[in-house]
């Protein structure tokens, strides 16, 4: 029943911005009295509705000091939206409105195929196995290498 | 290829370096995954430093440029920036000892120092 009245309202909004009288009141930075009506009608979350405020993870630098203060929001009164959650779906590339993918998007789907076709994989690596031949020891700083790794010791 | 077999290497140390550090394993497709992430970030990072260069109106790119790629986390472009002064201080170091040296004896490479910095911005990127 909510969706069928923000439909209507939708067009509210609309005939709120060519409409005469409204115009005049939308000219702030902020909502207008009828829009503020709207918004906290159909589009504000409260209390009552059962459903938690969504937020979004904070960047955090597991190598680095972390500089962003820690907003401090209630765990159990939001739900983070997470990035994670749905991996299994990401090696394809989702449906576009007006957008296209980018180029890094490409790049997050390539990878989560290719780690889809590892996942399956026990022990040696065909990644590893194919690129290794190719392995000039120039291009590297071999100082680095103190301990010895499996993936460089098997050349 | 060759240049993947070469990240592919450094993340496996890199990897190996942080194991050790944190008392824990890395499978090879987890560092597999990691060098090929890298190699394609290199390619998101290349793209924008260009733009950015660009759009300043150079066609070198610079330190600057190099900070607008850590312009989302304020801790990253905290580190990066003290890694450019850093940087920035040693080159001018060496440039004092470079003179003097120059001064003595007539005849000084400047394109060994430059490859020196390029090198280590490439590994703060990865």
């Amino acid at each position: 029943e909510r969706r069928s009245s923000s439909l209507q309202h939708k067009s509210a909004l609309f005939s709120c911005v060519t409409g005469q009288k409204q115009i005049r009141c939308h000219k702030n930075w902020s909502l207008s009295p009828e829009e503020f009506e709207i918004w906290d009608r159909l589009y504000r979350i409260k209390e009552s509705d059962g459903v938690k405020e969504p937020i979004l993870p904070q960047v955090h630098f597991e190598t680095l000091e972390n500089l962003e203060e820690i907003s401090k929001h209630d765990e159990k009164a939001t739900h983070e939206l997470s990035l994670s959650e749905w991996r299994i779906w990401q090696n394809r590339p989702f449906p576009t409105s007006m957008v296209d993918h980018s180029d890094r998007c490409y790049h997050f789907i390539s990878v989560m195929e290719m780690i889809e076709v590892l996942r399956h994989e026990q022990g040696n690596c065909s990644y590893e196995l194919e690129i290794q031949p190719h392995l000039r020891i120039e291009d590297v700083n071999v100082q680095r290498n103190k301990s010895h790794l499996s993936v460089t010791n098997s050349t | 290829q060759r240049l993947k077999a070469a990240v592919h290497y450094t993340v496996g140390c890199l990897c190996q370096d942080v194991a050790e550090d944190k008392d824990v394993q890395f499978s090879k497709q987890t560092i597999a995954a990691i060098s090929e992430i890298t190699f394609r970030q290199c390619e998101n990072f290349a793209k924008d430093l260009e733009m950015f260069a660009r759009h300043a109106k150079r066609s070198t790119v610079t330190t600057e440029d190099v900070k607008l790629l850590a312009r989302r986390s304020n801790s990253l472009l905290k580190y990066i920036t003290q890694k450019s002064e850093e940087l920035a201080s040693r080159n001018m170091e060496q440039k004092e000892k470079k003179k003097k040296k120059s001064s003595a004896a007539k005849g000084g490479r400047t394109g060994e120092q430059e490859t020196a910095v390029t090198e280590s911005e490439d590994s703060n990127m990865a």
